[in-house]
């Protein structure tokens, strides 16, 4: 296997847990809410899969826990955010160092415990094809995230549901005067923004890297922040992020063990840098921008 | 009540320290009074890793001195202000024998080892001293060496790895000694290095671990890294693994290669000693198998029977002081003289070093 390989076959994974999350991010977002905690909030299902995992539950009910436990830490977050309109932003900060102190919490005595992984699927035939097969042999839960992907994708494009969460975050007022719950829209856009993040956290915990250490999820919940933010609230393009930071942040691994004589420290800077840039490039027209931002992001409603 | 308390203590605190001070010595507390003893660490104690190894350290003390010592673990200090906070509260506690375990903290620690002189601090990694602080650090390296000689001899592709934290001497020497060890069985080994620029990430460390299996690295050498990441990695696609400072072995069953064990119980122990009688003196401490307390362990069955012999001669050598990995020549990685033949380096040069050995492929970060 050469460097390319190993970057093909490996990115899917990389960006899954990131893909998960910033799904989940753009949903509540595009309901007009602005939910920062969701690195605590990954970090708790990460918790919650491995304990469930570690004690023989199996993978699928991990991953179920972990998404019910994601949300309803959101809950928390949507009562004081929604019913109170206190700032969002303090809110979801709180939220997230919750979520990573009952993370430390309940992970204390299963600090550096290791689980088993999940098998490979391959696609017959696609898989066998030279250098870019490897791209075709991941988890399940990676071609569930592709699913995931379409379906949010789809949602927005072409479904009533996915019009009322976006009247919902652009103009609350309006899509109130018609006749929709805002709050209800927004308390359940948030839900499953948690629950998206709870299984972004137990992918990391009990697939990709199958064991539990305090602070393991390092930062990944910020960065799918701010893919849905560079990814200009756009499903694909989130995607195409996602699996442009995996595949950027393997490539330094794997130039680094070729040997390749550029400075370590920058090729760890490598994945910010590229996807700020690439996204940046794309989003650079200002009047689309314009027309996917989302308008009343962050701002409480109010009758 | 609560408050009673705690301002009992706090005045407890003081007046201990005002009566140190008033004697000016070292085993100014009562005798009946156990001596309170604080390790801060910068991470959680799991079953493995660094916290481990320095709790574990403080556990024969605790047997040997039994009633007439307390001692207290606080862990995921995170280095900086806080970690300042939270020392000077425990001193202030009355706890007279300070463990910071890790290299942040020492600005702390000496300030409290100034103002103070009652107080014994050892803090990790550092490189300054006070007549009541003393800097500790392990000779890895000694270890490392000694697995890369099993490593080469196991090796199939005669290509070895290693996932390391950051470029800082510490786990150059790691490396570098492990290459050199290496290269007594196989002159044309070589090793990558990847370097993850972080202490803490386990998905990176093993992303950097597959990334060096897919260049064909069959050994690989996980260097400061706290939790199992790596090691789970490796047994999982059958390649040969080790780790330094505890054991991993239930990790990984048939691919362990070994562990570069720290036991720091007889630095410790020694330390308390020297605290309880009055006699401590602060020190640049560097420890290593001839001290017990670097010591390779768990040793993989499948290195061949004569290969072991050879290793356990080299490592009597290491211990009696005849032999040191670094003892020249050795040709730095840009091809220009590291140690001339026949000399050795000497302690301060090898924790200085900042350049790899001709047989290391990646490029040290400057």
């Amino acid at each position: 296997m050469n460097a390319i390989e190993f970057i093909l076959s490996g990115m899917l994974a990389a960006a899954t847990p990131f893909l998960l999350a910033a799904l989940g991010e753009l949903v509540v977002e595009r309901a007009g809410v602005l939910n920062l905690g969701v690195e605590g909030l990954m970090a708790f299902g990460a918790v919650l899969a491995f304990i469930i995992v570690y004690h023989g539950g199996g993978h699928l009910l991990g991953f179920l826990v972990a998404g019910l436990g994601g949300a309803v830490l959101s809950l928390i977050f949507a009562f004081v955010a929604l019913g109170f309109r206190a700032n969002q932003v303090a809110t979801g900060l709180a939220i997230g160092i919750l979520g990573q102190g009952l993370s430390a919490l309940f992970g204390k005595s299963y600090e550096s415990l290791t689980v088993k992984g999940v098998p490979k699927f391959a696609f017959p035939w696609l898989s066998e094809i030279p250098v870019v097969g490897g791209l075709f042999i991941q988890d399940v839960v990676a071609w569930l995230s592709l699913a995931v992907t379409l379906a949010i994708w789809a949602t927005f494009a072409y479904t009533k549901v996915g019009l009322v969460v976006r009247a919902v975050g652009e103009n609350p007022k309006a899509a109130h005067a018609i006749g929709y719950s805002v709050i209800l829209v927004r308390i359940l856009a948030i839900a499953f923004g948690g629950a998206m993040a709870g299984f972004a956290g137990a992918y990391a915990s009990v697939i990709y890297t199958p064991l539990w250490a305090d602070g393991m999820i390092a930062g990944r919940g910020w960065i799918a922040i701010a893919l849905v933010v560079f990814g200009t609230w756009l499903t694909g393009r989130i995607f195409l992020g996602a699996c442009l930071f995996g595949a950027v942040s393997l490539t330094g691994l794997a130039a680094q063990a070729t040997g390749l004589d550029v400075p370590s420290p920058l090729l760890s800077s490598l994945p910010y840098l590229v996807t700020i840039i690439v996204l940046g490039i794309i989003s650079a027209d200002r009047r689309l921008l314009k027309l996917n931002g989302v308008a009343s992001l962050g701002e409480p409603f109010e009758r | 009540m609560l408050t009673n308390l705690t301002r009992r203590t706090l005045m407890k605190g003081v007046a201990a320290t005002g009566i140190a001070g008033a004697l000016g010595g070292q085993s100014a507390i009562a005798a009946d009074e156990p001596l309170g003893i604080t390790l801060v660490i910068p991470s959680p104690v799991g079953d493995v890793g660094w916290g481990h190894a320095l709790a574990a350290g403080l556990e024969p003390v605790k047997a040997a001195y039994g009633d007439r010592v307390k001692v207290t673990v606080l862990e995921n200090i995170a280095e900086g202000p806080d970690a300042d906070r939270i020392m000077n509260k425990t001193v202030a506690d009355g706890n007279k024998f300070l463990v910071a375990g890790s290299f942040g903290y020492q600005n702390g620690a000496l300030q409290i080892a100034r103002r103070d002189p009652s107080v014994t601090v050892l803090h990790a990694s550092g490189f300054q001293g006070a007549p009541n602080f003393s800097p500790f650090a392990a000779k890895y390296f000694q270890g490392t060496y000694l697995l890369g000689m099993a490593a080469a001899s196991l090796s199939k592709t005669g290509k070895l790895g290693s996932v390391a934290a950051f470029a800082i001497p510490e786990l150059i020497t790691s490396i570098n000694a492990f290459t050199l060890g290496a290269q007594t069985v196989n002159p044309k080994i070589e090793v990558a290095v990847v370097w993850v620029n972080s202490w803490f990430d386990p998905a990176k460390e093993q992303e950097a671990a597959k990334a060096l299996m897919a260049q064909g690295c069959d050994v690989i050498f996980s260097n400061a890294q706290d939790t199992p990441s790596v090691i789970a990695a490796c047994e999982e696609a059958g390649v040969y693994a080790f780790n330094l400072n505890s054991s991993m072995k239930k990790y990984a069953a048939k691919t362990y290669l070994g562990c570069v064990a720290t036991d720091w119980s007889p630095f410790f122990k020694a330390s308390v000693d020297a605290h309880f009688a009055g006699s401590f003196k602060g020190a640049n401490t560097f420890l290593g198998v001839a001290d017990k307390v670097v010591e390779v362990v768990d040793w993989n069955p499948d290195i061949p029977a004569d290969m072991m012999t050879k290793i356990k001669e080299i490592e009597a050598k290491i211990a009696d002081g005849s032999f040191s990995p670094f003892t020249g020549p050795i040709i730095k990685a840009d091809g220009s003289e590291g140690v001339a033949a026949g000399t050795a380096l000497a302690d301060g040069e090898i924790v200085a070093m900042d350049w790899h050995v001709k047989g290391v492929t990646t490029p040290l970060p400057k």
